[in-house]
């Protein structure tokens, strides 16, 4: 029997009612406590947020593991490039608003283009088909460049207006993508919690028996490709307007990995999962590349005169010399430059260790009715 | 739901050389409870996966009340009235009770648009009617982002029929006694429990022609009595045809009023339980040439 002994004191059920309204009225506060470093840091947070609920719809939703997200990304990203840059030869000047239901629209139809081969596929291979496909879509980036100018890119693409007004500070960038963010985040809690989201969670508990329960197996998993590029060809729309500058050399396999890390890290299937994931894996390198950073890390003396004690003391038991760290006002900064992805790899591999199923895993959503508050009867046994 | 007939007519099934199935033929009248027996190996499960469309049958073919339906994929045939339990349970393990009955009743959520990929197709397809299927697609797409708007929109026709989903979910896990258990993890049932809420998932999705496979497998007794009352119950109920795959005899003799028996493949008898249980082409098989002697499971 569920325990259902005493009902949560309401102050907690307002606000787990209102947890996410709260959270986005916080993270509006942001830009006025930030410094514009910061700021940039959170618009890459959020736009990685946008990636990640997308790819949370394939991997976490559908349970299909796709290495290629980064093609959607690109498709949307080399749409606004090809559409309004200068230097495109297709440059057709439009408007950002009209080149993003076209961005998004391109995008799900790579999408189509990648499930419809790979939908007899499972796992692994499934894996490796999508990791080459990725792949395809940047080398051919590179190798047409009569349309995207290869290697060279895609340049001055302009930036967005929203009711008259250019969105061109950080903060303003800010704004908007958590806009994007929190409408991507609405639309798949919503999908989640439908008809399709159980056909998903079905497909990806057990294709064949969700196949035997009446679910076109074929269908959902094409929707699930479909709606997961869409939201990368959003990200990489918004992306193309804020950078102003692509080529392929962004839309390299790490792009992908990237992704995929924050939806494991965070916990698959989790909305609240994505947002941590992202601050952790695309915040935290930028964090350590800050000069607030390396400041901080020259501060900690006491740090580097531990260290050093240690290697001396190794040096005095072992042949050799480990040799000795940088001098006092260069070591911060040293650290932070030389050792900052040795410290963020040791982060994941801790993260990994200590919560397998990720930092915040998919809460089993429980189905709330009226009558639950009435004790249940004990189960009914047939005759 | 009114009970099915189903024809089988010749059915064979090769895996490579390997004759699973040879020329089974096969009538189960509507409303009839079914047995299908023989020793391991015989082809129980393998017919049953041509039934449910897991399958596609290398010869003959398969009528659920007159309509052919071997070749057709899985969730088609679903949707004209064949469900089925599986021998290993496989529940959907990560899901609440009362989701895995929603999945079930998956076909029978309104959500707007036809689907065009459940519509009935050839059985066969020529590769020129391949072609005309796949020109369905525009319309598939179609359908496919009605149907994801709907999702993100939920406008009053979703939420009703959502939430006639969930009222028919729960009579379904009242009616096989899991009231209550709605909203535990699927795999955090009891054995016996599980068994039930495959059958309930099955129901779900509206049958006119109920697969069990095993129902009893690993059950006491008494377990195993209570199993067959619901059997019984649910045919009556329901207004389903059963076949059920059994290797407890008691179940078998019981609760069925036609037998199959399968030896590798082959049908060797049919027929109602007195007159299996004397047959001694089924006690050659059985008794004979295996090894099951001294009172196996499997004896009567």
């Amino acid at each position: 029997m569920p325990d259902r002994s005493a009902p949560p004191p309401p102050w907690t059920r307002t606000l787990a009612r209102f947890r996410w309204p709260l959270f986005v009225a916080f993270t509006c506060l942001l830009p006025f406590l930030l410094t514009d470093v910061w700021v940039q840091m959170l618009v890459f947070v959020a736009l990685f947020i946008v990636l990640g609920l997308g790819l949370n719809v394939v991997v976490g939703f559908a349970g299909l593991l796709d290495l290629g997200y980064v093609a959607f990304f690109a498709a949307g990203a080399y749409t606004m490039g090809l559409l309004t840059s200068p230097g495109s030869p297709i440059d057709a000047g439009l408007d950002f608003w009209l080149i993003l239901p076209i961005g998004i629209l391109i995008a799900s139809i790579v999408g189509l283009l990648l499930g419809l081969p790979v939908l007899p596929l499972r796992g692994d291979y499934l894996a490796i088909v999508t990791l080459g496909f990725g792949e395809i879509i940047r080398l051919f980036l590179i190798n047409r460049d009569d349309l995207t100018r290869g290697s060279q890119g895609l340049s001055a693409i302009p930036r967005p207006d929203l009711f008259g007004y250019r969105i061109d500070s950080f903060t303003e960038w800010f704004y908007f993508v958590v806009a994007a963010a929190v409408v991507v985040g609405f639309c798949t809690s919503r999908l989640r919690d439908s008809r399709i989201g159980r056909a998903w969670e079905a497909i990806r508990e057990d294709e064949d028996v969700a196949a035997a329960m009446g679910v076109n197996t074929t269908k959902y998993k094409l929707l699930a490709f479909a709606s997961g590029a869409a939201i990368g060809g959003l990200g990489g729309v918004i992306y193309a307007a804020f950078i102003g500058f692509i080529s392929p050399a962004a839309f390299s396999l790490q792009v992908s990995i990237d992704v995929l890390a924050i939806v494991i890290i965070g916990g698959m299937g989790s909305t609240p999962g994505v947002i941590l994931g992202s601050l952790i894996l695309i915040g935290v390198p930028r964090i350590l590349q800050f000069r607030e950073t390396s400041d901080f890390l020259a501060n900690l003396g006491w740090l580097r005169d531990a260290l050093n004690g240690l290697i001396s003391a190794l040096d005095a038991a072992t042949p050799g010399s480990l040799g000795r760290l940088p001098p006092a006002e260069t070591w911060g900064a040293q650290l932070a430059d030389d050792t900052r992805f040795i410290i963020f790899g040791a982060l994941l591999v801790i993260i990994m260790v200590v919560r397998p199923s990720g930092l915040w895993p998919s809460s089993r959503r429980r189905l709330e009715f009226a009558h639950d508050d009435t004790p249940p009867p004990a189960p009914v046994t047939a005759p | 739901m009114t009970a099915a007939e189903l024809v089988v007519d010749g059915l064979g099934m090769k895996f490579e050389g390997l004759t699973a199935l040879a020329e089974i033929t096969l009538r189960v009248p509507p409303g009839e409870i079914h047995g299908l027996i023989g020793p391991n190996g015989a082809g129980k499960t393998t017919l049953f996966n041509c039934l449910t469309g897991f399958y596609r049958p290398t010869s003959g073919a398969i009528y659920l009340t007159g309509q052919r339906i071997d070749g057709l994929p899985p969730h088609v045939i679903t949707g004209l009235g064949i469900a089925r339990t599986f021998q290993n349970i496989r529940l959907f393990a990560n899901m609440t009770v009362l989701e895995n009955v929603l999945v079930g009743q998956h076909q029978h959520i309104a959500v707007g648009g036809t689907d065009i990929l459940s519509t009935r197709r050839p059985v066969y397809p020529t590769p020129v009617e391949r072609i005309l299927i796949l020109r369905g697609f525009p319309r598939a797409a179609v359908n496919g982002i009605i149907e994801i708007a709907g999702a993100i929109a939920r406008p009053p026709r979703v939420r009703t029929a959502e939430a006639a989903a969930v009222a028919r979910a729960r009579d379904l896990l009242a009616a096989v006694g899991l009231r209550g258990r709605e909203n535990d993890l699927a795999r955090n049932l009891p054995y016996g429990d599980q068994r039930r809420l495959e059958i309930a998932r099955a129901l779900a999705t509206r049958p006119s022609l109920l697969l069990l496979d095993e129902p009893t497998a690993g059950m006491n007794p008494q377990e195993a009595a209570a199993m067959v009352a619901l059997i019984r119950r649910i045919r009556d109920e329901f207004e389903t045809t059963i076949i059920l795959i059994e290797h407890q005899m008691r179940v078998v003799m019981g609760v069925c009023e036609n037998i199959t028996v399968l030896d590798y493949g082959r049908k060797i008898a049919e027929g109602p339980p007195a007159a299996i249980q004397r047959n001694p082409t089924v006690i050659e098989a059985y008794l004979g040439t295996r090894a099951i002697q001294g009172g196996g499971h499997a004896a009567p």
